[in-house]
């Protein structure tokens, strides 16, 4: 687990939450409602597939930082704190890899 | 003036309880520690520890009223009655204010706080220059009293891993010490999920210092010098 230890943990919050903070800033201007066929486009094109990667991205490393540090401090005994540890990469995993997968269909179909 | 104080006797297997107590503070009674010296003659089963009641030894640091501070530095004057006085919180208890500071310690000397230095033996002294000793204003001044960490809520939840806030100062102390060769070694030391980086910048530290000084500065200041090294 050395990727996401020590400093590396603090450098990644970090980094991910300046993303995350430009990221929303970009996102200000799209704030009114787009329909669902601009959103696909916006999505399957060249710059909006990698920034909204990008986004969920930064979003799953940031949470995976941030929920570990909560689970190391309030959750002593080892086998729930694996069991919780591994809950939380799970599922922020499989946000990770339902949104790189309907940004890639999105892009095969424009 | 009322007080309301910790009372735990581990002989007598009785529950720690809060013991309220009445005295009159004569004249020249200035600091809760002349007060407490009073109490002890009401009641020499009272238990704390104090040596040099002025702030250097750091002996007598307690809960005061909620916050962690030195009984002979606190003014009586503006205190709230009842005086509610408990242990250092999150440290285990020995007896009545005196608390178990074994780990505390330990992690004071995980830190090696001493300088060290392949440099060869001067032979008067180690100079530094007025600029590189200023480096150390801050942080040398840690009397070790544990008011910081033990009102750290990362030390409350991981107390033997987390080095705390005081522990770190001290850390840093050595490294910001222009004298010292060994500032990799003690980097690569600190450079781990729990000893260094189990502190959220919450401030406690910071807020509670009976000396003024600032562990969640000197902490920054190891984070950074770590970010350097690596970049």
């Amino acid at each position: 687990m050395r990727l996401f230890d020590g400093q590396r943990a603090w450098v990644v919050q970090r980094i991910s939450a300046l993303l995350l903070l430009v990221l929303a800033v970009l996102a200000l201007p799209f704030a009114s409602p787009l329909d669902f066929s601009a959103w696909r486009a916006f999505a399957g094109g060249v710059l909006g597939g990698p920034l909204i990667a990008l986004l969920f991205g930064a979003l799953c490393a940031h949470a995976w930082v941030g929920l570990r540090d909560i689970v190391l401090d309030y959750i002593q005994p080892r086998g729930l704190r694996l069991a919780v540890l591994s809950l939380i990469a799970v599922v922020l995993l499989g946000v990770l890899v339902r949104v790189l997968l309907s940004l890639a269909a999105a892009a095969l179909s424009t | 003036m009322r007080l309301d104080i910790y009372r735990f006797d581990p002989e007598s297997g009785a529950p720690p309880r809060m013991q309220a107590y009445e005295v009159q503070p004569e004249a020249g009674d200035k600091k809760l520690l002349d007060v407490l010296m009073r109490l002890r003659v009401q009641d020499d089963s009272l238990s704390f520890r104090r040596s040099c009641r002025e702030g250097v030894c750091g002996s007598d640091a307690m809960n005061i009223n909620g916050r962690n501070g030195l009984a002979c530095l606190t003014a009586l004057e503006g205190l709230k009655e009842p005086i509610v006085l408990r242990p250092l919180p999150g440290f285990p208890v020995i007896r009545d204010l005196i608390v178990d500071m074994t780990q505390f310690f330990a992690h004071y000397h995980s830190i090696k706080p001493w300088l060290i230095s392949d440099a060869p033996l001067p032979e008067r002294e180690r100079l530094q220059s007025p600029t590189e000793r200023e480096r150390l204003d801050g942080l040398y001044e840690c009397i070790l009293c544990a008011c910081c960490s033990a009102f750290c809520p990362s030390y409350w939840w991981n107390p033997d891993k987390f080095i705390g806030p005081s522990g770190l100062l001290q850390a840093y102390r050595f490294i910001a010490d222009s004298r010292d060769t060994a500032t990799a070694e003690r980097l690569d030391f600190l450079d781990d999920v729990y000893r260094l980086y189990r502190c959220r910048t919450i401030m406690n530290c910071t807020e509670v210092c009976p000396k003024g000084l600032s562990p969640s500065h000197a902490i920054e200041r190891i984070r950074l010098a770590l970010l350097r090294r690596s970049s």
